[in-house]
């Protein structure tokens, strides 16, 4: 298996700059982050669903997701679900308010000590979710759990750094049946290869084919146009001049 | 003076930088106490979600953005969101322009994140006024 960035849980939050809530939001998940289950999380802008690449939107398939929202308008679920993925949970600030019967937050810029209970809890329940969300089997390619099966990936440590600038995952894109497509965690899986020594071959590409799988989904029908491109770009990854046949 | 007469300002929201929290320090420096009159704050989460008051905002006004990093993920909503951007800002050229002023943290920025925000946002409410001085010429 190629050394993909290990099991970890994505944190998305709001961040609504206009709402104390925002700002609870965005306290609440740098703790996860940074203190609390910092070997185990990982971050994104929500802007980069669309200001990003085929990595940053991939994200939310890719790392089961936590959406921290501020308030019941829900930014961050629903973009991330409408341009990511579908997130595996969610907390809504204003529902933990409710519930706790926590004062409200006030201060943008410096919380309050209300809000800075509300971050505590906040972060508290966010631990617990990955806690449990790294209990479970997801599956990246269909970018939902899968409890059937045991787990496609068996990952060592991260080959990109994830930080809030990007998702970290390895993308690259190749030409296929004349089109431009983004291939998740091919740069991976091709270093994972010639690592092992696997020259180009038939037996090599049919295995690389088998794990390109296994991150993107492609129809039955593409296979033949995905074995072609992968013969090609692992060629050209190996340094061999001529293509396998 | 009604919102719809106010320059808005959009700051990132990137969590995981300095530069980030730098361009919200900036951006509520100057709704709260520079042009608390003349400018309003919209968040990119807003944009990023299609809301329609948010796009409606941005399409009618004028826009300052202040983007975190090189990804300007603040311009880039606006424009995609069928708006403008009068002025764009960028905290990595405004630390270019006072590299004494380092800023460190991200939850609680250290000192020089605060003189910079600050140095950035007096830019900004310069910029605030001129398009408020073009807006009643």
């Amino acid at each position: 298996m190629p050394e993909l960035p290990q099991k970890k849980v994505g944190i998305v939050a709001c961040s609504g700059e206009e709402i104390a809530e925002g700002t609870v939001t965005r306290l609440a998940a740098l703790k996860v982050l940074e203190e609390l289950r910092p070997q185990d999380t990982v971050t994104i802008c929500l802007p980069l669903f669309l200001a990003g690449g085929e990595g940053e939107s991939a994200f939310a398939r890719f790392y089961p997701t936590i959406a921290i929202d501020g308030c019941d308008l829900r930014c961050a679920a629903r973009a991330t679900e409408a341009f990511s993925g579908k997130p595996a949970a969610g907390i809504v600030v204003t529902d933990i308010i409710a519930e706790k019967g926590f004062d409200p937050p006030q201060g943008l810029r410096r919380l309050n000590e209300a809000g800075q209970q509300a971050v505590q809890e906040t972060a508290d329940r966010t631990a617990a979710l990955v806690d449990e969300l790294l209990d479970k089997k997801w599956s990246r390619r269909n970018g939902t759990f899968n409890e059937e099966t045991t787990s496609p990936v068996t990952t060592t440590s991260p080959v990109v750094q994830a930080c809030a600038c990007g998702s970290g995952i390895p993308v690259q894109t190749v030409e296929i049946a004349g089109r431009p497509a983004t291939i998740i965690a091919l740069p991976a899986i091709f270093e994972q290869f010639r690592g092992a020594g696997k020259g180009p071959s038939a037996e090599t590409i049919a295995a690389i084919l088998d794990e390109v799988k296994i991150y993107n989904s492609l129809n039955t029908e593409d296979e033949k146009a995905y074995r072609d491109m992968l013969s090609r770009e692992y060629s050209t990854f190996w340094g061999a001049e001529e293509q396998v046949v | 003076m009604n919102d719809t007469t106010r320059v808005i300002i959009i700051p990132c929201s990137g969590i995981g930088k300095t530069y980030g929290t730098v361009s919200r320090e900036a951006a509520y420096e100057v709704i709260d106490e520079m042009c608390p009159q003349t400018s309003t704050l919209v968040p990119l989460s807003k944009l990023v979600l299609g809301d329609g008051a948010a796009q409606t905002a941005v399409a009618e006004n004028r826009v300052i953005t202040i983007d975190g990093c090189s990804l300007a993920c603040a311009t880039k909503m606006v424009e995609e969101s069928g708006g403008s951007v009068n002025h764009q800002f960028a905290v990595l050229d405004a630390y270019r322009r006072h590299r004494q002023m380092k800023p460190r943290g991200i939850s609680e920025l250290n000192e020089g994140g605060l003189q910079l925000a600050h140095a950035l946002a007096t830019e900004i409410a310069a910029a605030v006024d001129e398009l408020q001085g073009e807006e009643n010429a």
